[in-house]
């Protein structure tokens, strides 16, 4: 198989923008471990499927070789700026580009200077390729297309590295549960907003760590209307369809809120 | 200070195309225009604007998203290179841009003040939305007026559209409240598309316009009835259908900037000027005016 490690992570740039804060420093501590096993299995590039990088006609893949720039948050913009330096596999975003056309699915590359590169695509890229020193690729969350097909936009990923001969990271990044604190709290008391989608999020979570993908296809569509999870989790469904739905067992290397919401940083266990 | 006014409020949608269309120097793509009845309607409300000589423009955008209350443009000159996410291929400008930051400090405290979560943005490197950009090159390409910029708390969304919509009927007091006290003479824009059905392709070029039709007819006809009842000035009516046309026509009004504005301006009972109507990849687009000068509800510079 072509992908030799993959991690569900969060967009949420309060982990990376305000890391001493102690409930998000435990998220980011868990980002910087994802990263150093991303590097251990030493892949020649990374997928990144962001929940935030949102599309609405097309499938978008990043086809400009070099993006750089300051990214600012439009929720967050108080915590300061997002630096994003990011190589681009474009050999391997044309072959995805055809092969996402060849899955029925319209597909348009993206080279345009100063496009707005998403938070959640910055802040997993910075955490888990700090150097840049792993080229990416980057696609979109398309608003309308269901878990099916971003199951089939996760096999384009693998099936174009398979041809490529090259060996593939793949990354979902998206939040867990969706209620949020709509006021000021006080960020170190944060925690997750609704007990009930805490216990979904527990849930899902220890289905992850067994590697029970049976029990996580079936329950994953309630969990996503009954703990308003992220895009529907759209981005596990990315993840799964990249790894050919199965894996051994996943590590949860944190698990916290983000101002109410859930987020976790899993590690799949493909051996 | 006193003495401020609302002096006027648009209808004042925000596709990208319409600058796309028009080929100003700002924007890098090239079009053969394209989207001409709504871009000659906004030619009339950019007359119109000249004739009111307003001290601000106050624009509340649905591409400006914030979860955690509601923000406004805090830093007094933003610049930089805007590029649509959705149609890069159409839209990468080039924006400069004033903010009446009192202005703005005075709506976040009053809006404040009556129970709003909000916020003021002061990282001088934000990027600013495309639609508050798209709507204030069509409305005033000349850039000469300040402005502040409102985002859509995505409260319609997250909570019912009822409850969204009051937390925008709360803004819009919180709005006339701080222009009255401010003195400022303001103009209010209301960045929505109403009916929002899409195609899901874009034709090739994008400027071809005999692909150009509303994509829902159902939504066509609500378009219709909503502009009709606003042309008549049946403001109340309208606001008692509008969560059944949100629902309906997919209305990108359950963003907030429509009830933003007539709740800023009270809801008046005033026929609306309507300067045309068109589709842009299929959503209903409608320039329109509320002249309160006009109405005598205001008074002229």
């Amino acid at each position: 198989m072509s992908v030799v490690s993959a991690f569900l992570v969060p967009g949420s740039p309060l982990p990376y923008v305000q890391r001493d804060n102690s409930p998000w420093g435990e998220i980011a501590a868990a980002m910087e471990t994802a990263g150093k096993a991303l590097a251990a299995s030493e892949p020649d590039l990374i997928a990144i499927y962001s929940t935030q990088w949102i599309a609405v006609l097309d499938q978008l893949w990043q086809t400009r070789a070099v993006l750089q720039g300051l990214h600012v948050d439009e929720n967050w913009h108080e915590y300061g700026d997002l630096p994003f330096d990011m190589k681009i596999d474009v050999e391997f975003a044309e072959l995805a580009l055809k092969k996402t056309a060849e899955a029925g699915i319209k597909a348009k590359g993206v080279d345009y200077d100063h496009f707005p590169v998403d938070t959640g695509a910055i802040v997993a890229s910075n955490f888990l390729n700090p150097d840049g020193n792993i080229p990416l690729a980057i696609t979109s969350n398309n608003v309308y297309h269901d878990w099916q097909m971003t199951e089939s936009l996760g096999r384009v990923a693998a099936d174009s590295a398979s041809e490529l001969g090259r060996k593939l990271a793949v990354i979902g990044v998206g939040g867990l549960s969706g209620s949020i604190y709509r006021h000021v709290i006080d960020i170190a008391e944060d925690k997750i907003a609704s007990t009930a989608e805490d216990d979904w999020n527990k849930k899902i979570l220890s289905m992850m760590e067994q590697g029970d993908t049976a029990a996580l296809s079936s329950a994953c569509p309630e969990y996503a209307g009954a703990a308003r999870v992220d895009m529907g989790f759209k981005h596990f469904a990315f993840i799964l369809g990249a790894i050919g739905g199965r894996f051994n067992s996943a590590t949860v290397h944190a698990y916290g809120p983000l101002y109410g919401s859930g987020g976790a940083v899993v590690e799949f266990d493909l051996a | 200070m006193n003495d401020g006014q609302i002096i006027a409020g648009f209808l004042a949608p925000h596709p990208p195309h319409l600058v796309y269309g028009e080929n100003p120097p700002q924007n890098e793509p090239r079009s053969q225009g394209g989207w001409e009845p709504l871009r000659w309607a906004y030619e009339h409300a950019r007359r119109s604007l000249e004739e009111l000589k307003p001290d601000v423009l106050l624009v509340h955008s649905p591409h400006w998203i914030t979860q955690q209350g509601h923000h406004f443009l805090g830093v007094r000159n933003l610049n930089g290179k805007s590029v649509d996410p959705i149609f890069p291929n159409l839209f990468r400008y080039k924006f400069e841009l004033e903010v009446d930051v009192d202005l703005a400090e005075a709506c976040c405290n009053e809006a404040a003040d009556m129970g709003l979560t909000t916020k003021m943005m002061r990282n001088p490197n934000f990027r600013v939305d495309y639609g508050t950009i798209t709507t204030l090159h069509m409305i005033r390409p000349q850039w000469d007026i300040p402005v502040v910029g409102i985002s859509a708390n995505n409260s319609p969304y997250y909570l019912t559209t009822e409850e969204g919509l009051e937390e925008m009927d709360i803004l819009g007091k919180a709005t006339r409240k701080a222009i009255e006290q401010t003195g400022r003479r303001a103009v209010l824009l209301a960045s929505n598309t109403l009916c929002h059905y899409h195609f899901h392709e874009e034709p090739v070029p994008p400027e071809d316009m005999s692909q150009e039709h509303p994509q829902n007819y159902a939504g066509y006809l609500w378009d219709m009835r909503i502009i009709d009842l606003l042309r008549q000035g049946k403001i109340n009516e309208v606001f008692q259908v509008l969560p059944q046309f949100i629902d309906e026509a997919f209305a990108e009004v359950k963003s907030g900037a429509f009830t933003w504005m007539f709740s800023a301006m009270d809801y008046p009972e005033l026929p609306g000027e309507l300067y045309g109507y068109g589709t842009v990849i299929g959503t209903g687009n409608a320039v329109m005016e509320w002249n309160l000068i006009k109405a005598g509800l205001a008074k002229a510079a």
